[in-house]
């Protein structure tokens, strides 16, 4: 994938994950709809590349308020990695040379290379992850499950404990992905039902979308990498 | 320096620490109880927006695309670790006020549970935490009375 597809492959991803964020918010107190109208506005112009530069710098201005608004994230990770791929494009349309923006950029994809590994390495080192009593609380008595029969998952050790494991591995190994377009392909599908099983299980919709919006930036890193050293 | 505050806390996303679910930390139930005037003890809590039974496969697909009470939940309960951490009185501040006017927003568009005689509007924090192998539920918290600014006459 080259540079400039995948820049513009996220930002339109982007956009559409702004949107399905700001729509949910339509529909409630007044002063957040207008924050989030003008949100919606604004990625719907990226989306069509009118002005991107200067709608970024706009989206990241109004993130800021959207900070301030909630005092800190609304939700979460995903609004963290919201806030990272806007910041990474807007630096990438800002940056004064080619080798700024691919290190803007490159930097995303580090960080999306980390959100798994960091995660699985923490997972790692916790007992309670490794003989599966973490997701059973999870399932038990966490906040997380999205309905009262998903609490009985929590009377399955067995299952509980190879899906931890299966986690653990599978976000240690992801790094190993990048050795090749078609083994980091095959990683992202395996990501991708990652994160569509937990927007099932736990609600975390937007943890979905945004995930797949950093993917062009990996795909791309991938192909520069290997460019770099062959 | 209240201009710094959003790029301060714009910095945990630009250098993020990925530890998703490290710890599976005590984990918060919000109740809430009508009251007919402000000195009026609380005779019943009720559950906030209790879980449903059972989601089917097309409700979950259906959420992927517009889930804004369940993301609304979740931010609840960010508010309710936020009172319960390590957080300024301003931010437990904060998070009283979003977590009461959530809830009168909800009580506006639910008219099965609400009171029509109730004058104001408290809630509670329970967290569920596991010692040993036993799970607890402990009160952690009571919220002011607030008086509810529903107009029940429209």
């Amino acid at each position: 994938m080259s540079f400039e597809i995948a820049i513009r492959l996220t930002e339109i991803l982007m956009g559409f994950a702004f949107i399905q964020q700001s729509i949910e918010h339509l529909t409630v107190f007044t002063n957040e709809r207008r924050l989030f109208l003008t949100r919606l506005i604004l990625s719907l112009l990226l989306i069509i590349g009118f002005q991107t530069a200067w709608i970024l710098l706009l989206l990241l201005l109004i993130a800021l308020a959207i900070l301030h608004r909630f005092q800190g994230p609304y939700n979460g990770g995903a609004d963290r990695m919201s806030l990272l791929i806007l910041s990474c494009l807007t630096l990438v349309h800002f940056a004064p040379s080619l080798r700024w923006q691919e290190m803007a950029f490159g930097y995303l994809a580090i960080q999306l290379i980390l959100s798994y590994f960091i995660s699985g390495w923490v997972k790692a080192t916790k007992p309670e992850w490794r003989n599966g009593r973490a997701l059973r609380d999870v399932f038990q008595f966490s906040a997380y499950p999205v309905s009262e029969h998903l609490r009985q998952w929590s009377q399955s050790p067995r299952l509980l404990l190879s899906m931890s494991w299966g986690v653990i591995l599978f976000e240690l190994l992801f790094p190993f992905s990048l050795i090749s377009s078609t083994s980091l392909t095959i990683a992202l599908i395996i990501t991708a039902s990652f994160h569509f099983s937990n927007a099932c299980l736990f609600g975390l919709n937007r943890f979905f979308w945004i995930w797949f919006t950093a993917y062009p930036s990996i795909l791309w890193f991938q192909q520069r990498m290997f460019i770099s050293f062959s | 320096m209240s201009f710094l505050k959003p790029i301060k806390l714009l910095l945990p996303a630009l250098i993020p620490s990925w530890n998703f679910f490290d710890v599976i930390a005590p984990s918060p139930r919000i109740q809430f109880s009508l009251l007919n005037s402000a000195s009026e003890s609380v005779q019943q809590w009720q559950e906030f927006r209790p879980r449903p039974a059972r989601l089917s496969f097309l409700q979950m697909l259906k959420r992927m695309l517009w889930n804004p009470k369940w993301n609304e939940s979740l931010f609840m309960v960010s508010c309710a670790e936020r009172i319960m951490g390590d957080a300024t009185q301003q931010l437990i501040q904060h998070s009283e006020n979003e977590i009461l006017k959530r809830i009168e927003n909800e009580l506006l568009h639910t008219e099965a549970t609400f009171d029509t005689t109730a004058t104001h509007l408290q809630f509670r924090l329970i967290f569920v935490k596991r010692q040993g192998t036993e799970l607890y539920e402990e009160i952690t918290f009571h919220s002011r009375i607030q008086p509810l600014a529903i107009d029940k006459t429209s």
